[in-house]
């Protein structure tokens, strides 16, 4: 418990201390070990053949050959090629014989990023081995000399699963993580220091490094359209708004809804909570493209409010101008209707999650502030609240998170029905009722223009990250934890 | 300690989401690496063999819309029967006209060898290099007998420029008249009254309907400053030009353009259309004339009954001058990726899409207006009023050359019109709103 709550300045400091440890226990090996640790340096089985340890000294030979082979007819080809991303453009000349077209040896510039950067990866992985099998041929010169008994393979391999237990189920995991995170993650950092777009799209033409450029135009440097960096403040913006209100309404819906089925006089709950679930089980692509067909200008709530007389009366006093009620098709309007219909979206599964924390709030603890006499309401606002919002307080960090990233609500809803009349905002590609994710899908998916993208990609990635650091640390950081043991 | 970094790796895995979504996806990547180490390979056995090379299967793949995929596997068996010494593997797959340029784009060198395209897209297609350089592969033709400038001189001349960029064909035409005009209920409107947005709008206000048309669009918005002589057009850095802020060759300021849309606009008996609702608000029945293209012939006739009327879009007055409305006019392209294994076989079948029987066949079976001057004076064609229509177009239609920055603040400009949210007396506001047009749209790409 007290491991958790130690705070994220700890954190760093442990793991430089790993890290620093690692690198001293190389020296150490380097220094003292004997010549056929040394030799390891050049040749990682050596030291395991000195010990008898055959077996792990043709793994390592083995891994040794491959990241040499893998170096000399795959990296080298790509990866001298990192620091200009290619030169050489493709060209073609038709051959009438056979029916084909002759290309150059050309230069494909995304493939050099991505291949140097697998490269890279490969090395750096290459490298943290030899340092460790350095360490660990040392280790065994050293139970060598003090008599104590080396491991054969077959024992290595019992204790993995065994004490090492935890590094074998562990590996899977972490080489997904480095395959399909870390690289893509790398690979877009590093595309928003290139000029990857439309006008520079492989294979026909290269893209090259640009520096900070991107990182400028973004915060106001001019460069791409004039109105980009106020595109991007009025997105941000709405962007935070919308997490801010779309995680707290669904939250605070959820837990009333719960309640509500919960209390003792609700009649048949299990029903209740079966229709609100249903939701779920609709695919939210098809809710959210039915509801935005409702709401559409020319939609069925909009005949019905003209049917009415709703329409006529808001023109009357002056709330629309238009001859129906633009739901999702004016600033402001759809705003709010968006939080609204999310809301119906997002409200069951608070209310699941709700339910559950509701059912385990310490019974004790409620039948005592009863005796003391506390009303409903003092009991839910000191007892109930405080415990749900510690229980489910990291889910809400995440929910926040998830919702500045929320694609599906906002692009199914304003998708082809939403036109803004902001022409600043139209010039760059933008609409009012945009997210950083849904404009950011846009620029790739229509324009092309990849190296901003990335770049706001990064920036979302940081905004992100910030705001859950932060918030964990508040939320779970001290004593909190205790309090309810 | 473990939960921070659970949040962490959520937080990169949701970016790493957005870093796939850059056109990068394993499953892309390593179909790219294999095309680019087998195009290797293919190159230099096309060196080793360039004496008779004919023994070796061709493989081609194939994309066409949905609906046309029937048509597009017979027109795949007679291309195989047209050479029989041949092998071919041919590939048929999916894919939208409208959006083959997203898919293409992605990934040129794992696009189709052959496709169709809509003419909008062909500008960013050559920009990226993704087409044949019609005229460096057109010896391939003499396989099938033909030579290049036959096969354009078998297609009317608008089509071929429309494929053309900097003189240079760059695909082949399959189909034309992707347009839009005007479709009427001849028991409200006579074909007098469609004449001119006045007498059209008078017309439909006597009898309590509307006429409906799409303004927040790029396409449909043109028409009224092609009209009235301003122009769009592509630089050879993919930008766009545009003039609509000044005053155009035939003397009409762009200002009084907007007015005179305002003035039709502010029309009780007007109905902005939102862009992609035209079906549905037609088979509303609400309106008696409506600004759509030959996709709704059917709406039209299920509506208005067989006897509906189709005609070229009416003239609008900008002081007291008749303009005559002049629509973007489309067509559409079969296309030839330019990294292409195959590509002599690839030009072959692209060609083949677009000759004579093809287009008529497809003519037949979908409604599609050919471009072959020869299908054009079949009889059957004569009898389609909505084709008609389209076709009638031809000598006041534009091909509409716009770059991808054209389209967001056409849109937008064309909902401030539509919903009225410039006023038709401030000459100034207007001018703004035009200037602001002309920056987004000439704005430089990327």
């Amino acid at each position: 418990m007290d491991n958790e709550s130690k705070g994220a300045v700890a954190a760093v400091k442990g793991f430089f201390k790993a890290v620093g440890g690692f690198f001293s226990s190389f020296g150490t090996a380097f220094a003292k070990g004997d010549i056929f640790v040394k030799l390891s340096l050049i040749w990682l089985g050596a030291g395991y053949v000195r010990r008898k340890q055959y077996a792990k000294a043709i793994i390592m030979t083995v891994f040794e050959v491959a990241v040499i082979l893998f170096s000399v007819f795959f990296a080298a080809d790509y990866v001298p090629k990192f620091g200009t991303l290619g030169t050489v453009k493709a060209e073609r000349v038709f051959n009438m014989a056979t029916m084909k077209s002759e290309f150059n040896d050309y230069d494909h510039s995304f493939m050099i990023l991505l291949f140097s950067l697998f490269s890279f990866v490969v090395w750096f992985v290459a490298i943290i081995v030899w340092i460790k099998n350095t360490i660990n041929v040392y280790n065994l010169q050293v139970m060598e000399e003090n008599g104590k008994h080396i491991n054969t393979f077959k024992e290595d391999l019992r204790s993995y699963l065994e004490e090492k237990f935890h590094i074998t189920l562990l590996t899977l995991p972490v080489l997904g993580i480095v395959i399909f995170t870390v690289i893509p993650i790398l690979l877009l950092i590093f595309v928003a220091f290139t000029n990857y777009d439309q006008q520079h799209t492989p294979p026909t033409e290269l893209f090259t490094w640009v520096g900070f450029t991107n990182f400028i135009t973004l915060f106001g440097g001019g460069g791409l359209t004039a109105t980009f960096g106020y595109s991007f403040i009025r997105v941000l913006g709405w962007t935070l708004v919308w997490a801010f209100f779309s995680t707290l309404t669904t939250y605070i819906g959820g837990i009333l809804l719960s309640l509500l089925l919960n209390n003792k006089k609700t009649r048949m709950p299990k029903i209740w909570r079966l229709m609100f679930v249903m939701t779920i089980a609709v695919p939210q692509f098809v809710s959210l493209l039915l509801v935005r067909n409702f709401f559409a200008d020319s939609g069925i709530v909009n005949t019905i409010c003209a049917n009415i007389g709703l329409t006529g009366f808001l023109r009357n006093i002056g709330m629309i101008s238009t001859n129906y009620i633009p739901f999702l098709s004016a600033p402001g309007w759809a705003h709010v209707m968006i939080i609204i219909i999310n809301i119906w979206v997002g409200v069951p599964y608070q209310m699941l999650i709700a339910t559950g924390v509701l059912m385990n709030i310490p019974e004790d603890q409620l039948e005592s502030a009863k005796m003391d006499g506390a009303k409903p309401f003092q009991i839910f606002v000191k007892i109930t609240m405080p415990y749900m919002l510690f229980i489910t307080g990291p889910a809400l960090v995440t929910d926040f998170v998830k919702n500045i990233n929320n694609f599906n609500v906002i692009y199914l809803l304003t998708q082809d029905v939403y036109t803004t009349t902001n022409q600043a905002l139209a010039n760059s590609q933008a609409k009012e009722v945009d997210l950083l994710v849904t404009w950011l899908f846009r620029l790739t998916q229509d324009y092309y223009n990849y190296k901003m993208a990335s770049v706001i990609g990064i920036v979302v990635f940081v905004i992100c990250s910030v705001f859950t650091l932060v918030a964990f640390n508040f939320m779970i950081g001290g004593d909190k934890e205790g309090t309810y043991q | 300690m473990r939960k921070k970094l659970i949040s962490m790796l959520l937080c990169a895995t949701m970016v790493a989401t957005v870093a796939t979504g850059c056109g990068s996806s394993p499953s892309d990547l390593t179909n790219s690496a294999g095309s680019a180490s087998s195009q290797g390979s293919a190159s230099s056995a096309g060196n080793a063999s360039s004496g008779g090379g004919s023994g070796e299967t061709v493989k081609l793949t194939v994309w066409a819309a949905e609906n046309d995929q029937d048509y597009l596997k017979e027109r795949v068996e007679k291309f195989k029967a047209a050479y029989p010494d041949q092998d071919f593997d041919i590939q048929i797959g999916v894919e939208s006209e409208s959006t083959a340029k997203d898919t293409v784009l992605t990934d040129i060198e794992a696009a189709a060898d052959v496709y169709s395209f809509a003419s909008d897209q062909l500008s960013d297609l050559v920009g990226a290099g993704a087409l044949a350089n019609i005229e460096e592969v057109g010896e391939a033709l003499a396989m099938a007998g033909k030579t290049l400038d036959e096969v354009k001189s078998a297609n009317a001349p608008d089509s071929i420029e429309a494929a053309s960029v900097d003189g240079n064909l760059y695909a082949f035409p399959t189909s034309g008249a992707n347009t839009y005009f005007l479709y009427y209920d001849p028991s409200v409107i006579t074909e007098k009254d469609a004449k001119d947005w006045d007498s059209l709008l008078a017309a439909a206000q006597k009898a309590g309907k509307k006429v409906g048309m799409t303004l927040n669009s790029g396409w449909y918005v043109a028409s009224f400053f092609y009209g009235a002589g301003f122009t769009t057009d592509l630089n050879s850095d993919g930008t766009t030009a545009m003039d609509w802020n000044g005053t155009s060759p035939d003397g009409i300021k762009g200002v009084d353009v907007v007015k005179s849309m305002l003035d039709i606009t502010s029309n009780k008996a007007f109905r902005p259309i939102p862009d992609g609702q035209i079906s549905n608000v037609f088979a509303s029945g609400d309106l008696c004339a409506v600004v759509s293209g030959t996709w709704d012939a059917s709406v039209a006739a299920d509506v208005w009954g067989k006897d509906y009327g189709a005609v070229k879009l009416p003239t609008f007055k900008v002081g007291d001058k008749d303009v005559q409305m002049k629509p973007a006019y489309g067509y559409k392209f079969e296309a030839v990726n330019a990294y292409s294994k195959d590509i002599g076989w690839a030009v072959l079948f692209a060609e083949f899409m677009g000759n004579e029987e093809s287009q008529m066949l497809h003519f037949q079976q979908a409604d599609q207006v050919p471009t072959n001057t020869n299908a054009l004076q079949s009889d059957e064609i004569a009898a389609n009023a909505a084709i008609n229509a389209a076709i009638s177009e031809g000598d006041i239609g534009v091909i509409q050359k716009v770059g991808g920055k054209y389209w967001d603040p056409a849109q937008t400009f064309g909902e401030l019109i539509a919903k009225g949210q410039v006023s038709a007396k401030d000459d100034a506001a207007i001018q703004k709103v035009l200037d602001n047009l002309v920056d987004g749209v000439t704005a430089p790409i990327n």
